[in-house]
């Protein structure tokens, strides 16, 4: 059952034409809740990635010895596991992120990214492949958390990571960083992905050039 | 593997996955749990410290009402002031704030506000004003040296003429009321702990 | 807090949906009808009420007994999807028509972040068995309104004219914003 693509495309799909969230619209939750600056953002999708990579890894070396009626109460224990792994590093080494995120953390357990990658691939792959899959998948989930938090905090705060780039004359739009800001902000970036994977469009270029 | 029935097969891999989970698991929380328990310290004590008079140490005293913490200088045998954390119902979600009281309960020695989930830019002026440039924290700043009774007042739109009132915030007023209602309703509550501990000793 | 102003509190000022982004799944997937909306709903909010009861009991009888606190995500998420199952079965056993409604949105409520949302608040607040119980009610309650108002919208918006690169997922999230806006409005009544 191994997958037809090159090691290379296993990685890329990932990042674009499979995107965790701008194609399969998976992981909602957290990429609505936390982005609403640019550090919460990548702190989130870094944690993500990391149970991501950790869990496929389990899995796919487990692949062929966990009875498939059980798998998925499997996938969970493991992956429950590893977001206690991430959950404990951060509130250790890292107490301010840890508060900022608070909840969200654990609820990487239910990241539909993560169960959906291991039942979709991980279970089916080897190793290799199933890590370059999941990297790819993390990149591509951290890219759209840091593009939609650095949106919303330059908007919202008038600064990215935390750095002013709009000067005092810029008045911050409030809604940008309280919740609705979330959903308006997504439902334009998918709009626009749409706009731009629109194949009719592409044909048009081409024959305007 | 393929000799065992597949419910013995199902069990032995399951029990195993969580055995390997909870074995993983106890070693990280012993590494971890030590390093967490510090910053909860450090982050205690570092609020205390905020809302409480220079002091050289404190102590934890537990009451029906909730831990207050007792801060003591080492030269003087009287406390120089009594720190509690007040919880509550802010605009939006729970507020949590130290706040600071004299040994004798009349006055405030500072608050400083750990939790909130206030409106972004209005509520959350009673943490820091990042509108204010000359004096960003003047919200929680005017508790310092307030008098807390008969109780204490916000005022709108006006500057505070009586030593137990506070200047609202301009578009958080219900903020601001919410910050002051949780210290009149606790505050009674932690006099009352305070003396029956034996009072200002 | 009084009961009333907790479920007050969980289902509208601090809706799931709409301020914690919990649940928001199926709040895009399965509002496009108001009737599914409705059976989805009262799926969720049931499961809600037996995982707020039991992972109280787990975290207090037995997590902070045993000082395991830090198996609290593995136990939460191993007992809400057995749960899951033991309610389908259970459902499917005594009543075929009620299996019928809420059946084929069971095993999607396991990975619906709401319920495991609704347990991590309930220890992260602190809150006694009875407030936990009314919490879950609320939650379910708030994440039932959330849906019900979305599929209502939705379906009258099969008639409007959306941008092309708008439909589907696109004007869903507007839709939403529109609706948290609306919702922030309760805020303050706590």
């Amino acid at each position: 059952m191994s997958s037809s693509l090159s090691l290379k495309a296993e990685f890329i799909k990932g990042l674009w034409k499979e995107n965790p969230v701008m194609a399969s619209l998976l992981g909602l939750c957290p990429t609505l809740a936390v982005t609403n600056a640019s550090m919460n953002g990548l702190a989130m999708g870094l944690a993500t990635t990391f149970v991501l990579l950790s869990s496929s890894l389990m899995i796919s070396a487990l692949r062929n010895f966990i009875p498939h009626q059980v798998r998925i109460a499997g996938y969970i224990v493991i992956i429950a596991t590893f977001v206690t792994v991430a959950d404990r590093f951060l509130a250790a080494y890292f107490p301010a992120i840890s508060a900022t995120l608070g909840p969200y953390i654990p609820l990487i357990v239910v990241n539909c990214i993560i169960l959906g990658r291991q039942e979709a691939f991980s279970s089916r792959n080897g190793i290799g492949r199933s890590l370059l899959d999941s990297l790819g998948m993390g990149v591509g989930f951290i890219m759209v958390l840091v593009v939609l938090g650095s949106i919303r905090e330059l908007l919202g705060s008038g600064s990215i990571f935390g750095f002013a780039i709009l000067g005092d004359w810029f008045t911050p739009w409030m809604v940008m960083i309280l919740p609705p800001g979330a959903f308006l902000t997504l439902g334009i970036l998918i709009a626009l992905a749409n706009w731009y994977n629109d194949p009719s469009r592409s044909k048009a270029r081409k024959v305007v050039s | 593997m393929s000799k065992m029935s597949l419910s013995t097969r199902m069990i032995f891999v399951l029990t195993l996955i969580t055995v390997l989970s909870g074995g993983i698991l106890a070693g990280w929380d012993m590494v971890t749990q030590p390093k967490i328990e510090f910053h909860r310290q450090e982050a205690l004590k570092a609020a205390i410290g905020d809302v409480l008079p220079a002091h050289d140490s404190y102590q934890t005293q537990k009451t029906e009402f909730g831990s207050i913490y007792i801060g003591r200088r080492d030269s003087i045998s009287d406390p120089v002031g009594i720190a509690f954390m007040a919880v509550g119902s802010g605009f939006q979600g729970e507020l949590r704030i130290m706040v600071g009281l004299t040994p004798d309960m009349t006055q405030l020695t500072g608050i400083k506000v750990l939790e909130q989930i206030e409106t972004p830019g209005l509520g959350t002026k009673i943490v820091v004003d990042p509108s204010n440039k000359q004096d960003p924290y003047w919200f929680p700043a005017q508790f310092k040296g307030l008098h807390i009774s008969p109780e204490i007042v916000v005022i709108k739109n006006a500057k505070p003429t009586h030593n137990n009132e506070i200047q609202g915030i301009t578009g958080a007023t219900i903020s601001s009321k919410a910050v002051t209602r949780l210290l009149n309703e606790q505050i009674t509550d932690i006099k009352t702990a305070w003396t029956a501990l034996g009072g200002t000793e | 807090m009084s009961y009333f102003l907790l479920f007050f509190s969980a289902a509208i000022v601090n809706n799931f949906v709409l301020s914690y982004f919990l649940g928001i799944c199926p709040f895009v997937g399965v509002s496009k009808r108001v009737s599914s909306a409705v059976s989805m709903g009262m799926a969720v909010t049931f499961v809600m009420l037996i995982t707020a009861v039991v992972t109280w009991l787990i975290y207090h009888l037995i997590l902070v007994p045993f000082k395991v606190e830090i198996l609290e995500y593995v136990s939460f998420i191993l007992v809400i999807a057995s749960l899951v199952q033991l309610v389908e079965m259970f459902i499917r056993k005594m009543s075929k028509p009620l299996y019928d409604t809420l059946g084929i949105y069971l095993p999607l409520i396991t990975t619906n972040c709401a319920i495991l949302g609704l347990a991590l608040f309930s220890v992260l607040r602190d809150y006694a068995f009875w407030e936990s119980v009314v919490f879950g009610l609320g939650a379910g309650a708030g994440f039932t309104l959330a849906l019900v108002i979305m599929a209502g919208i939705r379906e009258e918006l099969e008639l409007a004219p959306i941008p092309k690169y708008f439909q589907g997922a696109g004007i869903t999230m507007i839709v939403a914003g529109g609706l948290a806006l609306a919702f922030m409005g309760f805020a303050g009544m706590i």
